[in-house]
């Protein structure tokens, strides 16, 4: 690990300023100290968030429901007003990582948290994500770790977080705070596809932070769920996943989120899927005809763990809607 | 009696506070800081190395490479040629790069942070060359032979044949212990804590490569977190470390990262298996030929045969076998828990459920239909030998009975049942000359001395029965310290044989000290015993007397020795993911004498959780176009977790086998391993009709078949 400074911020505003001025932000640290000591990441200076009270508000009966991002995975999963209104979110951070993992990670922290492409892991391998302009190891390695949407010739990584997804599906919203102020980003548009730049990996600015996520109330919110497809029991990341989150009346589905996670570069939002879902019953057909909307014309272990995972999500979802 | 009584660990108390101190906890003053820089290449030369930034660090004391290395350590042999290395190839004695993730520097500094440092400012470079390290990407043709015999001389005309290729991956130890040194010397005398499972094997490879006498070099081992096979040999860096300790005068300790232990030591290879099966309509079985391709590195042949094992495990009158292996650009491979024995006895249990499916037999009755009477290879009489007795109860104890054999034919609450099976065997070895020394003080204590390891197994806690039993003593009053190479002379911990050979020196020791009681002798005493197995040849004695290691297999003595199992295992499947869980097995064992029914029931349950591990996630992903293991730490490597494991039934029979060695044991700690893997596989086709024949079953597979 390089030698760095470190700031430990008492308010949100002083955080903001040390990040203007380039410095780091420091969470749970379950991503960035690893990254840190493997000289993945190399700041010149750390400003550490977990002082900073405003951060660790947060309020689950409120519309929409408003999460400081320094609230912790583990608390935020045992909610009981989030699991009645967003059990698709629960899902998502219930299944991730491990018990002591959600206990220290916060929420800003997962939304942010980097790549887990060995490539970019092993810290020494080609990776235009960590050295750009060195290359790509990924694209000639195993097709395990390839996305198969929102790649580009610089980057194939999947982006590995749950959490994400199960937000873009609940139309959540990001609100951060930099030195011009407060802004909010829709949750599907934190993340940036690789493109020829995969070293920039969220829209967020110089100095800006994720102060909290908003998450508004609603059918497609409450009759959600989260399907997460991999090897081991627990304690892994997806090989695919999906949030599904339907909306119906009178048997037919009148609307549909349905995110594909782990399986491309970015939460992948699959209109595709959801006009095949929007105007009809929701069956076992209807749920394999949007998985395979969703994931036309790919191909390989990701592709069909997130084929399973959308159809899944589909048939919780619409379970959850009321349609038996 | 102590023998046969579920005795908690003696240390126990000591691991689960903190008090056990590993080779990585000491830290004694002065201590120096080591990290290894590994190659990023697969195949080639160093071109150069620039450590000016790294040696500029305050606080680092030195960067070593095979510039300070060249003709500094002897020449020594792997121990397939009969030495103790992982590998003839000492990764600094020159430019030359033979795998990814090869040893090219290690770094030693003031702390260990600076250290850390330093090994990611060694800027090495490279000329590369092509490189190749999966298996599928080599030539049978340049394969090396390591077996190949038969059986009978025309394969009969049999009515039903199967014929299918099976592989399993490249898998790592990963033992929750990362391979560490710490290195001291005293004057000319060399002291090294590693976790090693062979002590004295372990001290006479640090000596031959040092050039310094052997009782110059003391090595201990008390506490081992897990060896698996991977602590088996002497590793590179316990020299490297060891010869910078002596440079810069200073004890050296060195911490190997999770990532490095997948390169700086040996690996279960890949390994491809063809199995062809005849067998008369009625399900009689006639022939049976195995095929075997595996890795190999290229500077050592390393062959894990063990067609010589299933060969074993039915009636058969035709069998032919032959075993290959691949020279690739890899680390060398080596022993992994069950190293000769997972691979074949997954290809064959498969292969005999297909049978099983082809006949209409149900797979446990096939297999109890062919139960042989003598050995099929050499035609010898077997040893004490229940698979049928296993079989039967545990279909029993599993309710086989209640299973319709249909593929696909029974679900619950939306996801697909399958019941599975397969029959278990692992050697009875026979291990070498073990030496013990036990002593008993005035305060009553009696303290047994021998060179053996506990790597966490409760090998120790298990001698102490046995030695209170032989002695005539309470087992509170036996002290038993192994893991000192200065001990009498034991065996590397490996082939599950330390309970029955260093047992039964310590059993002959304790026989010793109970006559020299009897006699009237009083406290303290002191009594030495020598275990000479029978069927040491006089090869054997002479490589014994060379520090050679000594296994004596399972055919000895005009005997066929074995242990049995019998495992059965539920699957559940989810039909949309293809995801698969095990919420249930059942294995029942015939391991000779039961020692410690706690311990040995431990060392089985391990086996089966590794079995379903293997079967449905372990694996070190490749990536084929840079030649190296991809993803080496633990988010990429999975391990079974508790959520994979559902509810474990050991049995285990406890019929005690004389002709094994006088306490009549076997040996527990691999064969758990053994049948689980295929008969979770099997149990998989049963659930989904799909036949997984490449190891791990990966949900994919399961769904795009359908
Ligand atoms: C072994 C392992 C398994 C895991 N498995 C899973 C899994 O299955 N699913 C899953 O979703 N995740 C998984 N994770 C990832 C884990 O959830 C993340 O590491 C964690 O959520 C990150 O949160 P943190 O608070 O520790 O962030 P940090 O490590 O502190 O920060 C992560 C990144 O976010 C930035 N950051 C943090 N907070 C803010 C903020 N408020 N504003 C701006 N930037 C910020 C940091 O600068 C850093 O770049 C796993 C991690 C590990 C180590």
């Amino acid at each position: 690990m390089r030698a760095f400074q470190y700031t430990r911020a008492r308010s949100l505003s002083e955080a903001v300023t040390a990040a203007a001025a380039g410095a780091t932000p420091l969470a749970g640290g379950t991503t960035l100290v690893e990254l840190l000591r493997a000289e993945i990441a190399r700041p010149a200076h750390v400003v550490d968030l977990r002082w900073v009270g405003e951060l660790r508000e947060w309020d689950t009966a409120g519309e929409p429901a408003r999460i400081g991002a320094l609230t912790s995975m583990a608390a935020l999963a045992a909610d009981p007003l989030m699991a009645a209104r967003f059990p698709a979110v629960v899902e998502s951070l219930q299944l991730a990582a491990s018990g002591q993992l959600r206990a220290m990670a916060t929420i800003g922290g997962n939304l942010l948290q980097a790549s887990r492409c060995p490539a970019f892991r092993d810290g020494r391998s080609p990776c235009n994500r960590r050295a750009p302009g060195s290359g790509c190891a990924a694209r000639t390695g195993p097709a395990h770790d390839h996305a198969v949407r929102g790649t580009s010739t610089a980057c194939v990584a999947p982006y590995p977080g749950d959490l994400a997804v199960a937000l873009v599906a609940a139309d959540a919203e990001i609100e951060t705070r930099s030195p011009a102020g407060t802004r909010r980003i829709p949750a599907a548009a934190l993340h940036r596809a690789p493109g020829a730049t995969p070293e920039r990996e969220h829209v967020l600015g110089r100095g800006e932070l994720i102060a909290a996520v908003l998450v508004p109330g609603g059918p497609t919110a409450r009759n959600a769920a989260f399907v997460k497809v991999r090897d081991r029991g627990s304690f892994a990341f997806a090989l695919g996943s999906a949030a599904v989150g339907l909306e119906v009346s009178a048997g037919l589905v009148i609307a549909a989120r349905v995110v594909l996670g782990s399986v491309a570069t970015i939460p992948w939002r699959s209109h595709e899927a959801e006009s095949v879902l929007v105007g009809e019953r929701l069956t076992a057909g209807t749920a394999r005809a949007a998985a395979d909307a969703a994931l036309a014309g790919t191909c390989g272990p990701r592709a069909e763990a997130a084929r399973g995972a959308v159809t899944k999500a589909c048939l919780t979802a619409a379970s959850r809607a009321g349609v038996s | 009696m102590s023998i046969g009584s579920p005795q908690v660990r003696a240390d126990a108390v000591a691991k689960v506070t903190g008090v056990a101190r590993y080779a990585a906890d000491h830290r004694p003053p002065g201590m120096l800081h080591a990290r290894l820089v590994t190659s990023t290449i697969a195949r080639g030369l160093i071109t150069s190395i620039d450590a000016s930034d790294a040696s500029g660090l305050p606080g680092v004391r030195a960067v070593i490479t095979h510039h300070d290395l060249a003709g500094e350590l002897n020449p020594v042999q792997a121990l397939v040629d009969g030495g103790h290395f992982h590998t003839a190839a000492c990764p600094l004695a020159g430019p030359v790069i033979r795998h990814a993730g090869q040893i090219v520097a290690l770094v030693v500094a003031e702390t260990g942070e600076v250290a850390e440092r330093a090994a990611h400012a060694v800027d090495v470079r490279y000329a590369t060359g092509p490189a190749v390290l999966d298996l599928a990407d080599t030539d049978p043709a340049d394969d090396v032979e390591v077996a190949r015999w038969e059986v009978g001389d025309r394969m009969p005309g049999g009515a039903v044949a199967v014929d299918e290729v099976y592989t399993t991956p490249a898998q790592h130890h990963h033992a929750i212990e990362l391979y560490a040194v710490l290195a001291q010397w005293r004057g000319a005398s060399l002291e090294v804590d590693v976790p090693t499972q062979w002590v004295q094997g372990e001290q006479r490879g640090l000596a031959a490569a040092l050039g310094v006498p052997e009782s110059a070099v003391r090595v201990r081992a008390p506490y081992v977190g897990g060896g698996f096979g991977g602590k088996a040999v002497v590793l590179w860096h316990t020299v490297l470390v060891a010869w910078a300790a002596r440079r810069l005068a200073a004890p050296v300790r060195l911490f190997v990262t999770r990532q490095q232990c997948a390169t700086v030591a040996s690996f279960r290879p890949q390994s491809t298996h063809r199995v062809r099966l005849t067998a008369t309509s009625g399900g009689r079985l006639l022939g049976y030929e195995h095929d075997v391709r595996a890795q190999t590195s290229r500077t050592d042949t390393v062959g894990l045969a063990g067609t010589a094992m299933t060969a074993r495990l039915y009636a058969t009158s035709r069998i032919r076998c032959r075993e290959t292996v691949a020279p690739v650009d890899a680390p060398t491979p080596g022993f992994m828990r069950a190293p000769a024995e997972f691979g074949h006895a997954f290809a064959l249990e498969s292969a005999v459920d297909e049978l099983a499916a082809r006949l209409q037999v149900d797979p446990v009755a096939l297999r109890l239909r062919n139960e042989p009477a003598r050995d099929p290879v050499t035609r010898l009489p077997f040893g004490g030998r229940h698979l049928s007795q296993c079989l039967r109860l545990g279909a029993e104890l599993f309710g086989w009975a209640d299973r319709d054999p249909r593929p696909r034919s029974m679900s619950d609450a939306g996801e697909l049942i399958g019941w599975g099976c397969a029959a278990s065997l692992y050697p009875a070895n026979g291990g070498g000359i073990v030496e013990c020394r036990m002593t008993l003080d005035e305060d009553g204590r009696a303290v047994v001395e021998v060179a053996a390891t506990d790597l966490g197994t409760g090998a120790a806690t298990v001698l102490a029965q046995i030695a209170a039993d032989a002695a005539g003593l309470d087992p509170g009053a036996v002290v038993v310290t192994l893991g000192d190479s200065v001990l009498p002379a034991g065996l590397m911990a490996a082939g599950s044989c330390t309970t029955g050979s260093a047992g039964s020196a310590v059993y002959r020791a304790g026989l010793l000290l109970r006559a020299a009681l009897e006699r009237g002798e009083s406290a303290p005493v002191t009594v030495t015993a020598r275990w000479v197995p029978r069927g040491m040849t006089p090869a054997l004695h002479a490589a014994h007397r060379r520090g050679s290691r000594v296994q004596l297999g399972p055919v000895r003595d005009g005997r066929v020795l074995f242990a049995y199992g019998a495992q059965f295992a539920e699957v559940r499947v989810d039909p949309v993911t293809g995801m698969v869980r095990v919420p249930r097995v059942v294995g029942v064992f015939d391991a000779g004498r039961i020692v410690n029914p706690r311990t040995a029931r431990a060392q089985l349950v391990g086996g089966i959780t590794w079995g379903i591990g293997h079967a449905i996630m372990e694996r070190t992903p490749i990536d084929r176009s840079r030649a190296a293991f991809s993803g080496t730490d633990l988010g990429a490597c999975h391990v079974a977790t508790h959520a994979d494991v559902g509810q474990v039934r050991v049995e285990m029979l406890d019929i005690a086998d004389p002709a094994v060695n006088p306490l009549g044991v076997k040996g527990v700690g691999e064969i758990g391993l053994v049948g689980t893997v295929a008969a979770v596989t099997n149990a998989v086709y049963h659930a989904t009709g799909v036949r997984v024949r490449r190891l791990p079953v990966e949900p994919a597979v399961l769904v795009s078949a359908r």
